[in-house]
């Protein structure tokens, strides 16, 4: 029985994490009212013999006990002293430098990424272009109204402009290649006019062009859906075209897209590859194909819900290190 | 363009749909209409016209004819030439009409009315002017404009006796020549611009503005009329020299059918001589070369379902074509469709499948994923490596930034017709922003690093450079140690190139010292790294030159499979020995066993005279077959300590085993 009691102490202070439960402990065995305590007093019923021996032994673990709880509590006692012991989880970590992708960047990549895996390279163009491959190859005719319709910056002393748009990639690339064709153009364009919220003098757009022998308006629709889709990761995507003009495509059209509860935003300009803009490249008359454009800064600032265009051109840290 | 909804309900006897219903109608089928307004009575439609049918809809008919084929409504015509009385007296006697310059000027048609009250304009005029944006002035100029509003066809009506010599010539402007407009102002003529001059000169800018001379006023009795096809091009110039743009000129930049000008003349005749109570002299002038014929187009039909992606039969193609008032001819297996001179812009197979599509309506064609080849996508090797790169500076605490490509400090190409001081040279280097981005963002920031990827112009011979390149720029915050700036930048060029696979990177000083060097790789000169202000440091290097050495194959070489063994050497060098110096010894007579040096710490200051530094170097020898063993590299050491002092007459001061 003694024994027992000595166990189950030691295995009560072992485990005491703090001094209330100690003192618990010693309430519990070597109080006043203590088990130990209560078979020492109920000793003096016995012979003296019986009293002598049983009374040694319990005040040999009476004394055990109360030396571990004297050495626990010293434990107890030095650890809080001790901050070596302790992490102050709450105060802020050290700061590692952050760097920040600009948002056309993560716009540009989301673009590039949706059209790779429909099957669309990705290319780049030059910016400073020659008045054929930004107006003539397009079947933009000199003095035409149309070339008012994005007014040019002209290079001085040099017979060169900075590309109205990224389209000149359209003359450029099937210059060069056959068809079939799919591929998108990501770039930075220049145009001549006032700068407000909403418009600046230099913008990211970017252009598509596939041609094969029986590409069909139907085709453009079902290809800016899915791009729009997965743009705004959601099914609920409403598209419509509206008749519009541009001169290297025929028909032309206006795309306008509404998101679930949203408004219809007019987003891209598309419309069918015009035939002069074919046979300036030297394509046959079996291709048909087509083309469109759209924003990129106009996408970045619907997707994060930026209001002014110039922000985007600020390289504000208080604004890029929201991204 | 402003349209009066009341005007376009004139033209039909069926009744239009509500004004936002139409507004939709046209939207979907024909031109965007901006805006719808109630005004007074009436409705304002705000439609966007777009250029390639200015020709024939800057006009409330062009519009009411879209209309009539969308709704296919009746559309109601009147024939104005029947309704004017000629009296016997011939027009012709009272002026004549000279066109000198036919290229320009390709028909000019006129009428004389005499005996004409000028007084103001009926109210219905006046209304119908003011819901269009138009001042009502007096009942003559009221009908030239209302006639230009409902036909698309500029008119212009000249007091005959005031015309001098009653000649009227059309001719290009003479260098020095003046003219005095409606409006009193001045404008200096030259060749580039078309005029209709009479004996004295120009009375009126051709197709642009009148002049006050020949003006309609109150006393007026004999008027002129004018209703011609001027050349776009000539007008567009003129109206570019002398910077003015007007009503008139608006639409003939466009281009104008000119079979117009005859229904415009009479509708413009038949209302002077109703309202201005005008006798109308005998004969219509018309000076008409070239007259212009209907064009006949032929349309394969599978070549409109497969382009437009519909299974539409010929019977509603035919259909379609012919309620645009187009005459269809049935070949064998293709269509002949003649189409009138008003559309000036159908002129190929695809014009028409655009007006067939869009007359069925765009909406009805379905979506459908084509029938695609298989071409693996390929995306150009440096947009790859561009992103790979943006990913390795963002994570060494670098922001990206998007500057504008153009500046205001002086560089070697610049703007023929910048927008503004601030933007009129294109940037060289992508430097200069960044550092104005720095201290921008110091004022919010204590450490600040960015970087930018993009295009730089320059010019060589003559001809505009487009490089791509990649720029770093950073600026730390309190001084800890001498230009730490430019070595963190330094760390950030090692590590970014390694990582893209590109090693033996070292800085080339022979520019001189100063706190700028050269980033070479090899022989092949990457860019600069510089430290452009005591706590601003930033690099810029050739981004293709990069791609290009990133993506050479290159061999790998296994780790060795014998330990290395590292010993530390401290060197005592004056301060304007470079640490490449001691480097290059070491390496020297270190021999193949060296196979890395580390400099682990530049110490100045305690201990140290005034004038010099202690470099510490770990030097690892190791080899690719076999264990080394302590003496031998304690042999080595002492190789490389006697040459230190010896050869380079530095200190060796301290050392270990």
């Amino acid at each position: 029985m003694h024994n027992q009691i000595k166990q189950k102490a030691i295995k009560e202070i072992t485990q005491a994490n703090d001094l209330k439960k100690l003192e618990e402990i010693y309430r519990t065995y070597i109080g006043r009212k203590g088990k130990i305590t209560e078979i020492l007093r109920s000793l003096k019923d016995l012979s003296e013999k019986e009293k002598k021996e049983k009374g040694k032994i319990t005040n040999q673990i009476k004394n055990e006990i109360n030396d571990m709880i004297k050495e626990k509590e010293n434990k107890l006692l030095s650890k809080k002293d001790d901050n070596k012991g302790w992490i102050d989880v709450t105060a802020p970590g050290i700061k590692v430098p952050q760097g920040h992708l600009h948002p056309i960047t993560l716009v540009q990549r989301q673009i590039e990424d949706i059209f790779q895996s429909m099957g669309f390279s990705v290319l780049d163009g030059p910016e400073v272009e020659t008045s054929y491959y930004n107006f003539d190859a397009l079947n933009v005719p000199k003095n035409h109204p149309a070339r008012d319709v994005q007014d040019t910056f002209w290079l001085k002393d040099l017979d060169l402009l900075l590309r109205t748009h990224t389209s000149p990639m359209q003359a450029r690339y099937m210059e060069k290649n056959n068809p079939p064709l799919r591929i998108i153009v990501p770039g930075k364009c220049f145009r001549y006019e006032a700068t407000d919220s909403t418009h600046d003098i230099q913008f990211y757009q970017f252009e598509g062009l596939m041609v094969g022998k029986d590409v069909s308006v139907a085709n453009l629709k079902a290809i800016i859906e899915e791009f729009l889709k997965e743009f705004f990761s959601s099914s609920d995507i409403k598209i419509r075209l509206r008749p519009s003009y541009f001169p290297f495509v025929e028909p032309g059209f206006e795309v306008d897209v509404k998101r679930k509860g949203g408004e219809w935003l007019e987003i891209i300009g598309a419309g069918m590859v015009h035939p002069n803009v074919f046979k300036e490249a030297g394509y046959t008359n079996e291709w048909q194909g087509f083309a469109f454009g759209a924003g990129i800064d106009r996408l970045t600032m619907i997707k994060y819900q930026i209001n002014d265009i110039r922000l985007l051109y600020s390289s504000d840290l208080r604004f890029l290190k929201q991204f | 363009m402003k349209i009066s909804y009341n005007w376009l309900q004139s033209f039909f006897n069926k009744k239009l749909p509500v004004p936002e219903k139409l507004a939709d109608l046209l939207t979907f089928h024909s031109f965007e209409v901006e805006e719808v307004k109630e005004n007074n009575d009436d409705w304002i439609l705000d439609i966007d016209v777009l250029p390639n049918r200015s020709h024939d809809c800057l006009s409330h008919k062009g519009i009411a004819r879209e209309i009539s084929v969308l709704l296919k409504y009746p559309f109601k015509l009147i024939d104005y030439g029947k309704k004017i009385k000629e009296s016997k007296e011939l027009a012709s006697k009272v002026v004549k009409i000279e066109v000198e310059d036919k290229k320009m000027c390709s028909r000019y048609t006129s009428r004389v009315v005499v005996d004409v009250k000028i007084d103001s304009s009926p109210k219905w005029i006046q209304d119908r002017l003011i819901t269009c944006g138009l001042k009502p002035i007096s009942n003559v100029v009221d009908i030239a404009n209302y006639v230009m509003l409902e036909t698309g066809q500029p008119m212009h009506a000249f007091d005959a006796d005031k015309i001098a010599g009653n000649k009227i010539v059309v001719r290009k402007a003479k260098k020095g020549e003046k003219m005095v407009s409606l409006d009193n102002e001045k404008y200096d003529l030259d060749e580039n611009v078309l005029v209709i001059a009479d004996e004295k000169g120009p009375v009126c800018i051709a197709g642009i503005k009148g002049g006050i001379n020949p003006g309609i006023d109150g006393q007026t009795k004999r008027i002129v009329l004018e209703a011609a096809n001027f050349n776009l091009r000539v007008i567009r110039q003129g109206s570019k020299k002398i910077n003015l743009r007007t009503d008139a000129s608006w639409r003939f930049e466009n281009g104008l059918d000119p079979n117009l000008t005859q229904e415009a003349i009479d509708m413009c005749t038949y209302l002077i001589q109703k309202i201005a109570k005008g006798k109308v002299l005998k004969g219509l002038i018309d000076i008409y070369q070239d007259k212009r014929e209907a064009k006949k187009i032929n349309l394969d039909t599978f070549k409109v379902r497969s382009l437009l992606g519909i299974n539409i039969s010929d019977k509603d193609i035919i259909d379609i074509l012919k309620r645009l008032n187009f005459k269809v001819k049935k070949t064998k297996n293709k269509l002949q469709v003649t189409v009138p001179t008003i559309r000036l812009d159908l002129s190929i197979p695809e014009d028409l499948i655009e007006e067939i599509g869009r007359i069925y309506g765009f909406e009805k064609i379905p979506s459908q994923l084509p029938n695609a080849f298989l071409i693996p996508s390929k995306k150009r090797e440096d947009l790859i490596y561009q992103n790979k790169i943006k990913d390795i500076l963002t994570n060494l605490g670098f922001s990206e930034v998007y500057n504008y490509s153009l500046l205001s400090n002086k560089e070697s190409i610049k703007l023929a017709n910048p927008v503004s001081q601030e933007q009129k040279y294109l940037r060289s280097s992508l430097m200069t922003l960044l550092i104005k981005n720095i201290k921008d963002n110091k004022r919010y920031f204590e450490r600040v690093r960015l970087f930018e990827i993009g295009k730089v112009f320059y010019l060589d011979k003559r001809q505009v450079i487009e490089k791509k390149k990649l720029a770093c720029i950073i600026s730390l915050d309190e001084k800890k140690k001498e230009s730490q700036e430019f070595y963190h930048l330094k760390g950030v060029i090692d590590s970014l190139l390694n990582k893209i696979g590109i090693s033996d990177i070292w800085y080339d000083d022979t520019l001189g010292k100063n706190r700028k060097a050269e980033i070479k790789v090899g022989n092949d000169l990457l860019g600069y790294i510089e430290e452009i202000e005591s706590n601003i440091a930033g690099f810029e290097i050739d981004f293709e030159k990069i791609v290009q050495l990133a993506t050479e194959e290159r061999v790998y070489a296994a780790p060795s499979k014998y330990p290395a063994m590292v010993r530390d050497i401290s060197v005592l060098v004056d301060h304007g020995t470079k640490v490449v110096e001691v480097l290059n010894l070491i390496n020297r007579v270190g021999g193949f066993l060296v196979r890395d040096i580390d400099l682990f710490d530049i110490y100045k200051g305690e201990n140290i005279p005034d004038s010099k530094k202690n470099l510490a170097f770990h030097i690892v020898f190791q080899s690719d077959e076999r264990t080394l063993v302590d003496s031998e590299v304690n042999q080595l050491r002492d190789i490389i300590i006697t040459a230190l002092e010896k050869e380079g007459g530095w200190e060796v001061r301290k050392q270990n085993a």
